[in-house]
């Protein structure tokens, strides 16, 4: 059975000037163990459309189906990793990670302990009882990573999440992400991430969503073959790169 | 030693501060003698004269919004451009917001008449200052802040070409200042109301002042019990409100959207009006009327200048000399001016102080503990329902959306209005007036809180919202972790300002003649309104007037800014 299934999902938003738009029948389906990325021009509706996937908001028309059931409200095997990342200015990074495990009712002890473990897997050791506003942007997302680790995610959510980050710290970042992914300890088997950057969804994932816009509609779902680690400077790195940007291209 | 020179500085500022109230408050009283008798216009309380009298008042808060926005603009822009003139007007305004606007009724009725020679021209200056002062300071601070908050890099970008001041000023400067001049000037508005019902009837001693407008309308007519008068004069009210609120402010409020710094999308549909979407268009096509025939002017002036070269300074040295003398003059003029003021004052003041002491100042001290001890329970209970409307706003959109049009209405509706009614009702109930007065300070105070409030749940990031909700968060746990944390430095601004609001009301609820009777309690505004209405005496007026400023300044020094300081700290959201 597929983990997640997407049928024929249209979002529109209520506007003062008419409906608008955002998302166009899509329809695609993530098996176990994929890494999956979603690419686009901005506008084409890629991070409403993982939102939908997380239950934030519902589809105007369609179905989404987690493990062959349709999901009503937010779904609990998903964690999200924000573009911003949406921490709480007041909270420390342990009482930010620990956030998740406190929602679902884990006990402090434990909350504590698996906290510890995932603040360890993101290179964010000692500082557990730093403020947000104390870290850089990017320990801020490792920090956000931690916290959609720690509730054990059975799939993860990204929303252009190196995007705000510089480029140094986002190849450091993506490399981690890999390092994370593949190690077996590690819960997390399930990906998508939404990115505008073609050679960071190359890079990553195993298979490559094409969204175009007005409105947001999937225009091609290619299979990334490359063995890892991948090499931006290789022959067939750069071909499947420019397929892919001139698929969005001509759709443009 | 830092800390040390920093608390010696905020003890010396704090207790200049003081002096200079002091000092200001006795010059208004220097004018004392001149007090001058003044043939009133008698209010005719019959409903055909209501649109008159509505309109009267209209004009004279339209009269002092005009001179507030002036104020606000020049002194925000002052204080938001140039730090040596910050450090010396904010510290200024934090004082004048401390001082109840109500406390001055008297003085300022003094000043002004004997500044117009006893002509109702003074009185009408009067009410139109004391409404100035209760909407200037909010105006003037939100530029303040709108100035001070912008990015740097709009700044830059428009110094990079070489933009002159004005250019500055028209694009950049005054454009950033509207969302938050919208803001206040609906709040100042509603703090207008509540003030010019309760100032266009003055009794000071045995002078007595009547300005015709609809204070003093539905004060008479509470006199004489015609309550079907009563409630025509509140419709009127009412309706006034309602429809500044629909031609005015909503489509101003949507207006001054455009001007505000935001980085995300907004996927939130623009509140529509709904039935009131007509009334909403009349200002638009009001302005676009005004510009058909505006725009072709202004071009034409426009295009006579444009072959004049463009005017350089640098090239001019003689004008430059000039125009730095005349600086220096104004400076020292302004500097006389207030020189002369303070001399003046102090010389009053000394005087003041050397009669002697009526046997009331005793009271003071357990007065003021009385009327603190109201207050307090007045902010708990409006704290009460104040923070779950938040809540649930924060959690509604819908209950926001219906919620902010119906708390302006309401909120701008002002409780002095029904001030008669209200004490009347409770006295009949429970016979004593202490409940009145807490209702009566409750009034004061929950709309500042609510709004400020309601600002604060408005303003809590989207992103951080989907986080909690996307991470599974109860209810009870996004209250806790996320909305009361990030709405904290709203609470403590809504409170700072709602205290104001409070001693306020307080002055004006502890003492309440009506029908040639007085109800009053045991506090300070009691002893403030009966030295001012009942003996006259000047020198009781100034005491406790002055107790109520030190107290209102040590409790914003030791509590409110302390807290403050903490939210700015550690509840600040930024990226």
């Amino acid at each position: 059975m597929a983990l997640l299934e997407l049928r024929n999902v249209s979002k529109s938003f209520a506007q003062a000037t008419g409906a608008l738009r955002v998302l166009e029948n899509i329809s695609f389906t993530v098996e176990q163990g994929e890494f999956v990325a979603v690419v686009g021009p901005s506008g084409c509706g890629k991070s409403t459309m993982l939102r939908i996937i997380n239950g934030l908001m519902p589809p105007t028309s369609g179905q989404v189906l987690y493990r062959g059931r349709q999901i009503d409200g937010i779904n609990l095997d998903c964690a999200m990793v924000f573009q911003s990342f949406a921490l709480m200015p007041w909270l420390t990074v342990k009482a930010n990670v620990e956030l998740g495990l406190e929602a679902r009712g884990v006990a402090p002890a434990e909350r504590e302990k698996r906290a510890s473990v995932y603040i360890d897997k993101v290179g964010l050791d000692g500082f557990e009882e730093a403020y947000p506003r104390e870290l850089s942007g990017g320990m801020k997302q490792r920090v956000g990573l931690a916290r959609a680790l720690a509730v054990e995610p059975q799939l993860l959510l990204m929303d252009e999440p190196f995007s705000a980050l510089d480029a140094l710290t986002a190849i450091t970042l993506r490399e981690e992400l890999l390092d994370i992914w593949q190690s077996a300890d590690m819960p997390v088997h399930n990906i998508i991430i939404v990115t505008h950057m073609i050679e960071e969804a190359v890079e990553l994932a195993d298979r490559i969503l094409v969204l175009a816009s007005g409105p947001g509609r999937l225009v091609a779902d290619l299979k990334v073959d490359l063995p890892r680690p991948r090499d931006r400077r290789k022959e067939a790195f750069n071909a499947l790169t420019d397929k892919v940007f001139s698929l969005i291209e001509e759709r443009a | 030693m830092e800390s040390n020179t920093i608390a010696v500085r905020r003890l010396t500022s704090g207790t200049i501060a003081f002096l200079l109230i002091a000092v200001f408050v006795a010059l208004f009283f220097a004018y004392e003698r001149h007090g001058a008798k003044l043939h009133a216009p008698r209010i005719h309380v019959a409903i055909r004269n209501l649109p008159y009298y509505a309109f009267c008042s209209f004009m004279r808060m339209l009269v002092a919004y005009g001179f507030s926005l002036i104020f606000a603009l020049v002194y925000g822009l002052l204080a938001g451009t140039s730090r040596a003139y910050e450090r010396v007007l904010i510290p200024a305004i934090d004082i004048a917001q401390s001082v109840p606007v109500v406390g001055f009724f008297p003085a300022a009725i003094y000043f002004f008449v004997s500044l117009a020679h006893g002509s109702r021209i003074g009185v009408e200056m009067a009410a139109v200052f004391l409404i100035f002062t209760s909407q200037a300071w909010n105006m003037a601070l939100g530029v303040y802040e709108a100035v001070r908050t912008l990015p740097t890099d709009s700044v830059e970008a428009l110094e990079v070409f070489g933009a002159s001041g004005w250019l500055k000023l028209r694009r950049l400067l005054i454009p950033a200042c509207v969302p938050k001049l919208v803001y206040n000037s609906i709040l100042s508005w509603v703090s207008g109301w509540y003030y010019i019902i309760a100032c266009e009837i003055i009794t000071a001693g045995p002078a007595h002042y009547q300005l015709p407008g609809l204070g003093s309308y539905l004060m008479t007519a509470a006199d004489k019990g015609r309550t079907g008068e009563i409630i025509a004069g509140l419709l009127a009210l009412l309706a006034i409100i309602i429809l500044m609120d629909a031609i005015i402010w909503q489509p101003l409020s949507l207006w001054a959207e455009r001007f505000r710094y935001e980085f995300a999308a907004s996927t939130e549909p623009i509140r529509s009006l709904g039935m009131l979407d007509a009334l909403g268009s009349i200002g638009p096509t009001v302005l676009r009327l005004i510009q058909t025939v505006s725009r072709p002017i202004a071009r034409t002036v426009r295009g006579a200048f444009v072959s004049v070269r463009p005017f350089n300074p640098a090239e001019h040295p003689a004008l430059r000399r000039i125009a730095r003398w005349l600086r220096l003059a104004a400076q020292a003029a302004i500097f006389f001016f207030i020189a002369w003021g303070l001399i003046d004052g102090m010389v009053a003041l000394a005087r003041t102080l050397a009669r002697p002491w009526p046997a009331e100042v005793r009271q003071i001290p357990l007065a003021t503990l009385a009327s603190f001890g109201r207050i307090i329970l007045a902010y708990a209970i409006s704290l009460a329902w104040t923070v779950p409307c938040a809540i649930a706003a924060s959690e509604s959109q819908r209950f926001a959306r219906r919620l902010a049009p119906i708390a302006e209405i309401v909120g701008s509706m002002p409780a002095t209005a029904l001030f008669p009614l209200i004490v009347l009702f409770v006295i009949k109930l429970t016979g004593g007036m202490n409940l009145a007065s807490i209702l009566l300070i409750i009034t004061g105070m929950q709309w500042y809180l609510l709004f400020n409030l309601l600002a604060g749940v408005s303003q809590v990031p989207a992103d951080l919202k989907e986080a909690a909700r996307s991470f599974g968060l109860s209810r009870a746990a996004t209250w806790r972790k996320l909305t009361l944390p990030a709405v904290l430095p709203s609470l403590i601004t809504g409170s700072i300002t709602a205290w104001g609001g409070g001693w306020n009301a307080l002055i004006l609820s502890e003492y309440f003649v009506y029908r040639d009777k007085t109800y009053q309690v045991f506090g300070l505004g009691a002893l403030l309104d009966d030295a001012t209405y009942r003996t006259d005496n000047s020198l009781m007026i100034l005491l406790t007037l002055l107790s109520m400023v030190l107290v209102v300044i040590v409790l914003n020094r030791v509590v409110w800014r302390r807290l403050y300081d903490l939210a700015a700290d550690r509840y600040r959201i930024e990226y």
